[in-house]
């Protein structure tokens, strides 16, 4: 009686063990793809002008505008970027009906928008440049 | 969004699955004496093990799969072990639910400590005592003094020295502004670690020497300045191994052991033969858990566990078991890879080697690939230091996979 389990169990235990492997495979693959290559096709997202290597604290290449946003310096925010010129919490992009608003939130050094500086909520459009500090993003939405 | 949310999840049910097939089949195999406490403790580890992988992801930042990877290998490795001894089986399940209390503790102490890249002198202290306290008190065991017994309580101190060497590296190499001023400070360090090679030589201990030779060799590799170093360290290398086999007899008997055991069958081939055999009589899909004869290997619970695995559990799992490592220590790569600070990509590195190198040393060995040296594989075989170290050492590569720099100043 036991032989025959044992017999069926050992085809079991190493199909479940190949199952196993090839899940966590296919969740690094997937991390892995994210990580270089996530499809921005349909989505808002904000690309650092900079190049990466100049600026000297952590920063994404890209930032995808998931909802609403905030940006500072503070590690509650979505996005957090250790540099001076930050303030605790910068700007914020509300989302409204598939559009996005920009928001300084009483920073000190403040948030520039194509140059100019911001003082109230700005509706973004495809192409607007956001400079806080040094650093410059380019806000992308191709709807 | 959510669909994702359940894929995620895959892996840890597949653990769970696999971890109560196991525990059926022990039903069927117990029968005729049901013993009820081992299936408390078995269903209280797999409980303990699926709570844990569930706990990390929401306490850890960083990476969630190199403890899903581990629990998997434990999982085979009890199996394996409760199979061969039923005794050493409720052992192991001890010492792994140790294990798993003493990975969380490490986790939050280590995580708590600032400036422990500073602390290279402690580390210094730390490893010629750990040697110290094996030649005081040291017992010979399989050929090798590196047991310590205290009130019937043996340990390895070589274990936890792997990881204070670690320590010590990363601690040298993350802040060499700071030893430049001391001429030579490259060679003093160098000179250290030979020092522990010699004294590891000298207990024996031929399989963590080779350990700690190529840590300290992958470490220097990628962040010694001084690139002649690196050519002195492998001819030092090669010199002393060809010194090393004309002068002691221990290491001329492994190395004919290995070139051709069968003539030495009865004696010093005895155990790599028979390990051969089993892998041999195992074949792809095993002959099933408790139809083998794994008890034919000496010691098969610790350095040979993997020629059991593959009798009884085919060599397919055996396949298995190396592609596990082999995720584990590409995780492990990647870890320091992404990591920015240089102490914990440096500790990141020298962690996964360890786990690389001792997982290839002795499944080469098992394999006759390479001269047998006595290892324990990692997180499978049976030994309270080694999964114990382990598992502190696995803790320490779950801290490398968070992101310390928006941890340093969080209190501002």
């Amino acid at each position: 009686m036991y032989s025959i389990l044992a017999l069926i169990f050992k085809y079991i235990f190493i199909i479940v063990i190949y199952l196993f492997i090839f899940s966590i495979i296919r969740l690094i693959y997937l991390d892995i793809k994210s990580m270089d290559a996530i499809s921005f096709e349909d989505r808002a997202y904000l690309k650092l002008i900079n190049r990466k290597d100049s600026l000297p604290f952590k920063i994404d290449e890209h930032y995808i505008i998931d909802g609403d946003i905030k940006l500072g310096r503070q590690n509650n925010n979505d996005i957090v970027i250790k540099d001076q010129y930050v303030s605790k919490e910068h700007f914020q992009i509300v989302e409204d009906e598939k559009e996005y608003y920009l928001e300084d939130l009483e920073s000190v050094n403040g948030t520039y928008l194509n140059g100019d500086k911001l003082y109230d909520i700005v509706k973004l459009k495809d192409g607007d440049i956001i400079r806080i500090g040094k650093i410059e993003f380019l806000f992308v939405n191709r709807e | 969004m959510f669909k994702g949310e359940i894929r995620k999840q895959s892996p840890k049910n597949l653990l769970l699955l696999f971890q109560i097939l196991a525990l059926l089949l022990l039903l069927a195999y117990e029968q005729m004496h049901a013993d009820k406490m081992i299936f408390i403790m078995a269903m209280g580890l797999i409980l303990i093990i699926y709570l844990s992988n569930y706990l990390l992801i929401k306490i850890s930042s960083g990476d969630n799969y190199i403890f899903l990877i581990v629990t998997m290998l434990i999982t085979i490795g009890i199996i394996v072990i409760y199979r061969i001894d039923e005794k050493l089986g409720i052992k192991q399940l001890t010492w792994i639910s140790l294990g798993i209390f003493l990975f969380f503790l490490v986790y939050f102490m280590v995580k708590r400590l600032k400036k422990i890249d500073d602390w290279l002198y402690l580390y210094l202290v730390l490893a010629y005592l750990l040697f110290i306290i094996t030649f005081a008190f040291g017992d010979r065991k399989f050929g090798a003094i590196n047991w310590v017994s205290f009130r019937g309580f043996a340990f390895q101190p070589g274990e936890i020295t792997k990881i204070v060497l670690i320590f010590l590296l990363a601690s040298y190499y993350s802040n060499t502004e700071k030893w430049r001023h001391i001429k030579y400070s490259s060679y003093y360090i160098m000179g250290v670690v030979y020092s522990f090679i010699a004294l590891l030589f000298l207990q024996k201990d031929l399989g963590t020497a080779l350990v700690f030779y190529i840590i300290f060799a992958s470490i220097q590799f990628i962040y010694e300045e001084d690139r002649k170093l690196i050519l002195y360290n492998i001819g030092l290398f090669l010199g002393s191994g060809v010194l090393g086999y004309v002068l002691f007899d221990h290491v001329k008997i492994r190395f004919q052991a290995w070139l051709n055991p069968w003539i030495y069958i009865e004696r010093q081939g005895y155990q790599i033969t028979q390990s051969l055999f089993a892998i041999a009589e195992g074949g792809f899909f095993g002959k099933g858990l408790g139809m083998g004869h794994p008890d034919f290997v000496p010691v098969v619970y610790t350095d040979f566990i993997f020629s059991a695995i593959c009798e009884e559990m085919g060599i397919f799992t055996g396949i298995g078991i190396v592609m596990l490592f082999m995720i584990f220590v590409y995780r492990g790569f990647k870890i320091a890879i992404s990591q920015e600070n240089r102490f914990y990509r440096i500790l990141a590195i020298g962690i996964s080697t360890l786990f690389g190198i001792q997982s290839f040393i002795i499944l080469g060995g098992v394999l006759k690939m390479i001269p047998l040296t006595g290892l324990t594989l990692p997180f499978i075989s049976y030994g309270g230091s080694s999964i114990l170290s382990s598992f502190i050492a696995l803790s320490i590569l779950q801290i490398c996979s968070e992101d310390m720099t928006s941890r340093e100043d969080t209190d501002e």
